[in-house]
């Protein structure tokens, strides 16, 4: 209540193109219920799968991930982890992959029942986890399944690992063509692959233009915007979506008018987000004069390594150095880089209950980087989608001790 | 055999070597070989062996956490959270190496923060592929096992192909002895106690592996075999993580019932990695993972982990299947619904046991094995 009332003096500044953005999603989740009506087939695919050969097949893909978060955001995701538990599956397993889980069995979810996918692909370059959330679909919905294994990077990438993987590229290829039971197109997989380019670059320009001071777009913000980069990388609709979007906030610069009236405190997020109470966090810190403007999750979709003179090798690379299939050093990097880009004056880093490749080592990250930068860390507890492990008032309190700290120091 | 020695100062070198704190144990070890922690199956400990180490395997002990904590999220597994608390305790610094492999995300975090803390001189993370029926993946692990040859020999010695031949004889030796060793407790069910069994597979990732075999088939050859055995027995399947505390198989016993076969990472499993020695080495070496061991870590096609059990606890004779699992182990949680329904399906009722450091609730876990196994006992 505290936070609500103090929020009136720092106003948030509604992003324009949000109506294109959820005329545009609400388009693509029209498509994922209705695939027939399209005559599409539905690939499910985890989060950092490749999808530009679906696209280009003509497929339709699917993110039970990026679903997980909109169960999450729209408070749902407690009730689906509930049913999965009732089924037997642990509390302590990933809240994404409960919330499908849920899902499937009860049929709800905020559109309700999903269509049964074709096909499914896993990528384990985001967790390990999605392998045996995988193989569960494909034995629950008597599916094929495509695993890509990439290798994790605890220090350099080797040759024959890019083999391997690249190997396993033409793999995935081939499957496709079983199972949609047509060729596949050099020409049009460049195309998509030109098109995914163009909105990573896209994405990539507009979370740069938060190193302006004021940022025209806050970190919980770009959690929202993001969605079109998981799920339509490779289409024409991300590519306009993501030209309207950076054209609005390029005006935003020019006009020096940021995400909130009021920005005297920068920090950096690390982790999944808290989707249940972004709303919520994003109060409390403006009340205080505090933005997040840049985080390390929203960029793990700049794949940096994409070389389009070669897209399938390309791919292959940029898939398996992501951020998340890299060793803690990479991390400490990034979270550096970022805090001195951006003029952080801290970050804050939610150990996720639900996600160990981001959450292990989250201790020993916070204190190099504070070594490094000089600028302090939090680390609150809580877990992506599922609130029945969240304290609020606690994580609300921790924060604003937080805040002193840091007005104390500059 | 260096001397000739009794069954009670095998049974005696056994116990001592599995009762000491790790501290305690450098002391114990082979002054010729250079101690290598490992703490997984997917690490190819022939390898080690072949280069004059002595690979030493970390399984977790009751440890109390004092620093741990400060590194780690609340939500990994007793292994993870005592093998970082011994690190940082320094009782790991014995070790002039560790191998890790590429297993669960949680593993993945403790290899870091091992690095991050650079109190172990040599480090080196063994990268199993995930996916264990790919025509991709053989070449690949056989060029991670080249890797880690290379790394070996910088840093511990020459691996020749007739040393690396006779390393995968003498673990294939064990394992023959081993298997013997679960024959012997299906025969003679109660002549091996389950504490003394537990004590004996720990040992032998511990003892320089010839001193092992040594004193196990001592132990084979003479121990009194009585037909008789102790009657009554319920026989059980026990499924989970590693052995790591023989109170667990002690438990099971005065309950009344005894584990026949298991697959436990650092029980039966352990036999699926015969090695054949008619071909090249690193081919045998790469090859027998891809083919009998399965760690459900991998991938090998959505029901290979359910069917792979159901033919073991099958052929095992047990009534019943118990789970013991780590908390926060992801993955064996994930399959355990599936793998139950399928158990249960076919006949045998399962019990599931949440663990976490052995030493915790053993009174709650003895009630309710006793249930279980009163279940199965025939009225």
């Amino acid at each position: 209540m505290m936070a609500e009332q103090k929020f009136d003096t720092n106003p948030y500044r509604p992003i324009q193109s949000t109506g294109a953005y959820r005329r545009l999603m609400t388009a693509y989740y029209f498509m994922v219920k209705h695939p027939s009506w399209f005559g599409k087939k539905v690939a499910w695919i985890t989060s950092g799968g490749p999808v530009e050969p679906l696209y280009a097949m003509g497929a339709l893909p699917f993110y039970p991930e990026n679903y997980g978060a909109m169960c999450g955001a729209s408070r749902m995701s407690a009730s689906l982890c509930e049913a999965a538990e009732h089924k037997g599956y642990s509390h302590d397993l990933c809240s994404y992959a409960l919330t499908d889980l849920g899902s499937y069995l009860t049929g709800k979810g905020p559109i309700g029942r999903l269509p049964k996918p074709d096909f499914l692909v896993c990528g384990n370059n985001i967790c390990g986890t999605v392998i045996k959330w995988y193989e569960i679909q494909a034995r629950a919905f008597h599916v094929p399944l495509f695993f890509l294994d990439t290798p994790f990077i605890h220090d350099e990438i080797h040759e024959h690992t890019l083999r391997y993987i690249q190997g396993q590229m033409k793999d995935y290829i081939s499957f496709l063509e079983r199972e949609l039971k047509r060729p596949f197109s050099e020409r049009r997989f460049e195309e998509v692959s030109a098109r995914s380019f163009e909105t990573i670059s896209l994405w990539k320009e507009i979370l740069d233009l938060s190193r302006h001071h004021p940022a025209p777009i806050a970190a919980f913000d770009a959690f929202i915007h993001m969605a079109p980069i998981v799920t339509l990388r490779g289409t024409r609709w991300a590519v306009h979506y993501y030209k309207k979007l950076k054209k609005e906030l390029e005006e935003r610069i020019k006009t020096k008018t940021g995400a909130f009236a009021r920005e005297e405190i920068r920090l950096i997020w690390d982790n999944i987000p808290i989707w249940y109470d972004i709303r919520n966090l994003s109060r409390l810190l403006a009340s205080h004069g505090a933005v997040l403007v840049a985080d390390t999750y929203t960029s793990a979709w700049v794949l940096d390594d994409l070389d389009l003179t070669k897209p399938l090798e390309g791919l292959a690379r940029a898939y398996a150095v992501i951020h998340l299939n890299q060793g803690l050093n990479y991390k400490i990097k990034k979270m550096v880089n970022l805090t001195e880009r951006y003029g952080a004056h801290g970050f804050i880093m939610h150990s996720n209950r639900s996600c160990k490749p981001y959450s292990l080592g989250q201790y020993d990250m916070r204190r190099e980087v504070t070594r490094l930068t000089g600028r302090p860390g939090l680390i609150i507890e809580a877990d992506h989608t599922d609130s029945r492990s969240y304290a609020p008032q606690q994580v609300e309190k921790q924060i604003l001790m937080f805040l002193e700290i840091i007005k104390g120091k500059d | 055999m260096r001397k000739e020695i009794s069954l009670l100062e095998v049974d005696k070198e056994f116990k001592a070597i599995t009762s000491l704190e790790f501290r305690e144990m450098a002391s114990q070890l082979p002054g010729d070989r250079v101690p290598i922690g490992y703490f997984c199956p997917y690490v190819p400990e022939e390898l080690l062996h072949a280069a004059g180490a002595l690979p030493f395997r970390l399984m977790g002990f009751p440890v109390k956490m004092s620093h741990a904590p400060a590194h780690l999220p609340p939500g990994c597994c007793h292994l993870v959270k005592s093998s970082l608390e011994s690190l940082l305790q320094g009782e790991l610094d014995f070790l002039k190496g560790v191998i890790f492999t590429h297993t669960c995300d949680a593993m993945k975090g403790l290899s870091e923060a091992f690095a991050f803390q650079k109190r172990i001189p040599l480090q080196f993370n063994f990268m199993m592929p995930a996916h264990l029926n790919s025509e991709r993946s053989l070449p690949f692990l056989k060029e991670e096992i080249v890797r880690l040859k290379t790394f070996l020999e910088a840093n511990v010695g020459e691996i020749t192909p007739q040393g690396l031949r006779a390393s995968i004889r003498i673990f294939n030796q064990m394992r023959e002895k081993v298997q013997r060793l679960y024959h012997l407790r299906m025969e003679w069910p109660g002549r091996i106690s389950g504490s003394d069994f537990a004590r004996i597979i720990r040992a032998g990732y511990l003892l320089d592996r010839g001193r092992y075999v040594e004193l196990l088939t001592k132990y084979l050859d003479e121990l009194p075999r009585d037909k008789e055995g102790k009657s009554g027995h319920v026989p059980v399947y026990l499924i989970g993580n590693m052995l790591h505390s023989p109170a667990y198989f002690s438990m099971i016993e005065e309950a009344g019932a005894q584990m026949v076969s298991d697959d436990l990472c650092s029980g039966a499993r352990f036999l699926r990695l015969m090695t054949r020695e008619d071909i090249d080495p690193i081919e045998a070496l790469a090859e027998r993972y891809l083919t009998n061991f399965l760690c459900p870590t991998k991938h090998k096609g959505a029901q290979a982990h359910i069917e792979t059990l159901l033919t073991e606890v099958e052929k095992s004779g047990a009534k019943g299947v118990i789970f013991l699992l780590y908390k926060y182990c992801e993955t064996h949680f994930f399959d355990y619904p599936d793998l139950k329904s399928s158990l249960e399906s076919k006949g045998f009722p399962t019990l599931l046991l949440e663990v976490e450091d052995p030493s915790y609730s053993i009174g709650q876990l003895k009630i309710r094995i006793q249930a279980f196994v009163e279940m199965l006992s025939p009225i």
